[in-house]
């Protein structure tokens, strides 16, 4: 019986979904209560549940495709991060949500997330995995859309990337079954190579894709603009780089051997920083609060890929430890922006400014969250950033200098965000801004505080979470928490971080205006044309990949049209030119005639007679 | 012997049956109309009452000696009730959209003698055990879809219903010929007597000349989008409960439970398969006619049936006949909601359409509902029929060929988006028009349910399907 207990974070969200969406039209604070509920149920569950090693074995549907799941040290940290995430957005959506309308589809939705992310990640079998890993196609597909009018392009764009990369894992799925001979995720540790390698690729684009990382990124930002706050803090930010870094360190360390000279591992590293630059390259330019936060959301799963990808341990322990900083300064941030939009009725930055004052807590929680992504010291994102550093260093100089421009960007970044929006001068318009309600503050506050704990004291989520994922066989003894021990790399990103500030300080007084700080990187000669062509969506991936599609598919209608010519034109054409000819035998004449049918009778005798002495049955 | 009388009619209850329509019509429509439900839901039943026996492993037969070695024999076993179950399932459905579509049009009398003919041959065709008996329903099939598919009358109609027939009929006498090649070297038509006589590669091919024409398979396929022309429940019938699905079955039928297939077949008919599946998809992407647009999304997916039970290890057969289900419920949904939007806005052009979810609200959610069931999504049907297959094609190692395949998926995923976003949401470019029949969207809403529960309760189709694998004998171990 106790093994069932594991049904419970699935079971839980996913009825209180079902309860939200039969709920009575007018009862919008019932439905609120009812996800409250759940969602903190399912976290003292999750809680409860978190020490212990379980597994639940239900035969089910015969080739090999059993309902298993498994709670051990590495799903349970996900798990506890799923379930906190889930009851701390659940609780800031009371307020944020309250005047949005659809409001009990916002909740369904969210209660399904929360049950389908626990399915997937508390999955022992691979297809239990897929079956609840695409199911979160439908809850993403739906949060978007009920953003707005136009919001379906943005709810359509993520259900075609997500929704064809999952299809390569399924492949990949299959592959991996199929080679292992099992699809019992504990069962499987395969040598890389050959077919291995290309069911690891397939698998790779499925957990990638799902973080957010290059060439499936381009979703994100139209997301942060039209989807519901909430969404973004929940999923962009959390659950989907929970989901999709535990994939990647699944089938990177148990799944797959991947050792440091397998080139599948520099694809990763090279995927890793091409994102890092790229996105936050993007991200430098953006005026929009929300969007600009969505760059840096893809830019960061670029730090966890890169670190996971070296495949030695301090990258692992790195990226991993990047996955669950990132997941919670970057919710943080999601929130604050989530915050201002409904104090300020704008995420503009040219529109905001000042209004620091007058939302204090935001602002406070800002500064933390921003320091925390910027790598400064003390908080959490420094020392994850220093240890994907040092592996990345490990690995190739090349891939040590993106993270660090990356970390340069990223700061340069914040640094203008922080200064447009909270400092600067109060506009007219924004000088009645009052601060959050409480509801909503403390979910941000619990965050920065966490941000603080796992920086000042990262002994305790690296040495009681990350480590026990890699166990003690590849750790060697070795101890990554603790203050840096290369102080070569601390000395380059604290150089690195003033770079950053001095960058700002000039930009701004330059161009005289805060937004307008990075002007200097966005306008220089060479970069503006391609800002400009990025701007307007000419790289985007999707685009070019529906071109692509699009052209093949008139190859195929003009292939589908010729067959149909042969139909309706040429056999019609043939068909009367044949009995053109046949007509022309229709003489008249008697004699003709006769001879015609003669000649028939005699071929028909002959046939018969032949078959008669060689097959007996026709006489049955 | 109770069995053989169950079996019996579920076959001649609806035959006969028909013919009593056009009659009862003289007196009451509502009384016809119910009638015609009334048989087909008989063979529903009927199919039903035969499960338990069936599942227990044992098979009904009725069989008549006939002169000259012809007879006449029906089998009741696992994959002939499989499939009657889903043909009379959905077809029950289609009959009962019927009532709310066929309303407004003339010559209702002939359109329910002829559906439920239609039907009571598919029938026939599923339980038969004897060559010759199943190509008499094939080709009453064939006539009957003829009637169906012209029955507006108009020249065009009467044409593209001139074109499925010749095709169709084309193919089937390739395969009677088929047919007789095997009767010289094997001495019967009857299956149980023929059952694993190794036959020769050119009668292989020509009854799959037959399957695949029937079917609407590259290069026998562009009868298909054309006979869009019919009206919508008549193209739901065709695409999902009986006509294309007849290909499908007899390939089943013959070369899985009946005869094996050489080693050669097992890779040539994926190919064609994959290619059909992905050059239709393309097609899908580009055509701008609803109903011609799902057609070709009818061949694609057809393909990935063949890709199944042509691999032939048990997974793929059981993943195939699963996604003969899963497929047929979601098409008869996607080819229902097409008639309600036909019917409503008088337009089939999905460019000309946007904006429907606020006035069909129950219509869009069905058609997105059964969408994401043949795109494969979980917790919807089509994702496990999908998996099966694919797992299947991978365990025998066609790699590549599972490569098209996946592309194939991709294309599912982008037209049928295109043709949801184009037609219920946006912009609305036409006067607001609400969903006007309750029996209309009370049928899609019903199989637009079907096609999630199916998915969420798979365990019990998934067995059935495996049951059904487990019995042929043509399965590759």
């Amino acid at each position: 019986m106790t093994d069932k207990i594991l049904l419970l974070p699935i079971i839980i969200p996913l009825i209180a979904a079902v309860l939200v969406f039969m709920a009575p039209k007018k009862s919008r604070a019932l439905v609120g209560n009812i996800s409250l509920f759940a969602s903190l149920l399912n976290l003292i569950i999750v809680i409860l549940l978190f020490k212990h090693n379980l597994q639940l074995y239900l035969p089910w549907l015969g080739f090999g495709f059993d309902f298993s799941l498994r709670l051990y040290n590495f799903s349970a940290f996900i798990m506890l991060s799923i379930a906190s995430f889930g009851f701390l957005v659940t609780l800031y959506s009371l307020v944020f949500m309250q005047d949005k309308s659809p409001l009990k589809q916002f909740y369904a939705y969210l209660l399904f997330n929360l049950s389908f992310a626990a399915g997937a990640v508390l999955a022992d079998n691979f297809l239990v995995m897929l079956l609840f890993w695409e199911g979160l196609l439908l809850t993403q597909y739906g949060m978007i859309i009920i953003g707005g009018r136009n919001a379906f392009r943005t709810a359509t764009k993520a259900f075609i990337i997500i929704g064809i990369t999952d299809l390569c894992m399924m492949a990949g799925i299959i592959l991996t079954g199929h080679i292992a001979g099992t699809l019992a995720m504990s069962k499987i540790n395969l040598p890389l190579g050959g077919l291995a390698s290309f069911a690891f690729i397939l698998l790779m684009i499925g957990a990638i894709s799902k973080g957010g990382c290059m060439p499936f990124h381009s979703w994100i930002p139209n997301a942060a603009i039209d989807a519901p706050l909430p969404f973004m803090a929940l999923v962009p930010a959390a659950f989907e780089k929970l989901l999709g870094i535990y994939l990647l360190t699944r089938i990177c360390l148990d799944m797959f051997q991947l050792t440091v000279h397998s080139w599948l591992s520099t694809l990763l590293m090279v995927i890793g920083a091409v994102t890092i630059i790229f996105a936050v390259m993007m991200a430098l330019i953006q005026k929009n609060y929300k969007r600009l936060l969505s760059y840096h959301a893809i830019s960061q799963v670029g730090y966890m890929v890169l670190g996971i990808g070296t495949a030695v341990p301090v990258g692992i322990i790195g990226g991993l430890f990047h996955m669950i900083n990132n997941a919670l300064y970057k919710s943080g941030l999601f929130l604050t922006a989530g915050s201002v939009e409904k104090q300020a009725g704008t995420s503009n930055l040219e529109e905001l400014g000042g209004i620091g004052k007058l939302m204090p807590v935001t602002f406070v929680c800002f500064i933390i969250t921003a320091l925390s992504i910027s790598g400064v010291p003390p908080f959490n994102g420094f020392f994850s950033k220093e240890l994907v550093y040092d592996a990345a260093l490990e690995r190739g100089f090349i891939f040590y200098l993106a993270a660090v421009v990356g970390s340069f960007l990223t700061a340069a970044s914040f640094l203008k965000l922080g200064h447009a929006a909270f400092l600067g001068k109060l506009s007219e318009k924004n000088s009645k801004v009052k601060e959050a309600s409480f509801l909503m503050l403390l979910p941000m506050v619990v965050i920065a505080f966490v941000c603080i704990i796992f920086g000042v004291f990262n002994s305790l989520p690296i040495n009681k979470l990350i480590s026990p994922v890699l166990g003690e066989a590849r750790l060697e003894g070795h101890n990554f928490s603790g203050f840096p021990t290369n102080m070569w790399l601390v000395a380059a990103t604290i150089i690195v971080l003033i770079a950053a500030l001095i960058n700002h300080i000039w930009g701004v007084k330059n161009k005289g205006s805060a937004i307008k700080a990075v002007d200097h990187i966005h306008y220089a000669p060479g970069l503006s044309g391609i800002y400009n062509k990025a701007e307007k969506g000419f790289f985007d991936p999707y685009e070019i990949g529906l071109k692509i599609a699009l052209g093949l598919s008139k190859i195929a209608f003009w292939l589908d049209r010729a067959i149909d010519w042969v139909y309706n034109t040429f056999i019609v054409k043939l068909t009367y030119a044949f009995t053109a000819q046949i007509r022309k035998a229709h003489t008249g004449n008697y004699s003709a005639y006769l001879a015609w049918s003669l000649a028939g009778l005699v071929i028909m005798s002959l046939f018969l007679i032949g078959s008669i002495g060689k097959n007996p049955c026709i006489l049955h | 012997m109770r069995y053989e009388y169950i079996l019996l009619s579920a076959i001649f209850v609806p035959i006969i049956g028909a013919f009593a329509l056009p009659l009862l019509g003289r007196f009451s429509r509502n009384l016809r109309n119910l009638v015609a439900l009334g048989l087909v839901v008989v063979s529903l039943v009927n199919s039903s009452l035969m499960l338990p026996h069936i599942l227990s492993g044992s098979t009904i037969t009725v069989a008549k000696e006939l002169l000259l070695g012809f007879n006449f024999t029906f089998i009741a076993d696992s994959l002939a009730v499989f499939m009657a179950l889903i043909s009379s399932l959905i077809s029950a459905i289609i009959i009962f959209y019927s009532f709310g579509y066929i309303s407004h049009y003339e010559n209702q009398d002939e359109y329910y003698c002829m559906v439920v003919l239609f039907f009571g041959a598919m029938m026939g065709l599923v339980f038969s055990a004897n060559l010759i008996l199943l190509y008499v329903f094939w080709e009453i099939t064939a006539i009957t879809s003829w009637r169906l598919i012209g029955f507006f009358r108009e020249k065009t109609q009467v044409l593209r219903a001139d074109k499925a027939f010749l095709v169709t009929v084309f193919g089937s006498v390739l395969m009677l010929i088929g047919f007789v090649s095997i009767y010289q070297q094997a001495g019967s038509f009857d299956m149980a007597v023929i059952k694993n006589y190794p036959i020769s590669n050119i009668a292989i091919a020509l009854i799959m000349a037959g399957i695949l024409s029937k079917s609407a398979t590259l290069p026998f396929h562009t009868w298909l989008p054309d006979a869009g022309v019919a009206p919508s429940p008549v193209t739901a019938l065709l695409h999902a409960a009986i006509l294309v699905k007849i290909g499908v079955y007899v390939f089943a039928r013959l070369f899985i439970a009946t005869f094996t297939l050489a080693g050669f077949w097992h890779t040539f008919v994926p190919v064609i398969a994959a290619a059909s599946a992905i050059i239709s998809a393309g097609a899908a992407l580009v055509e701008t006619d609803l109903k011609r647009l799902i057609a070709y999304s009818t061949i694609s997916q057809i393909g990935f049936i063949f890709f199944g039970l042509a691999v032939g290890n048990e997974i793929a057969v059981a993943g195939g006949l699963l996604y003969i289900l899963m497929h047929g419920l979601a098409k008869a949904g996607l080819f229902l909601c097409a008639g309600i939007v036909e019917q409503n806005t008088k337009t089939k052009d999905i460019t000309k359409l946007g904006g429907l979810i606020s006035t069909m609200p129950v219509t869009a959610v069905s058609f997105l509902f059964c969408a994401f069931s043949v795109m494969g999504v979980p917790p919807f049907g089509g994702f496990f029929s999908k998996y099966m297959v694919f797992a299947g094609g991978f365990a025998s190692g066609e790699l590549w060929i599972g490569l098209v395949f996946l592309v194939g998926a991709f294309l599912t995923i982008l037209y049928l988006f295109r043709v949801f976003n184009l037609v219920f949401l946006g912009q609305a470019q036409i006067v607001p028009i609400k969903e006007t029949s309750r029996t209309m969207v009370m049928s899609v809403a019903i199989l637009a349910l079907l096609s999630l529960f199916s998915g969420i309760l798979i365990f019990y189709p998934s067995g059935f399907a495996q049951a059904v694998a487990a019995s042929m004998p043509g399965v590759l171990k």
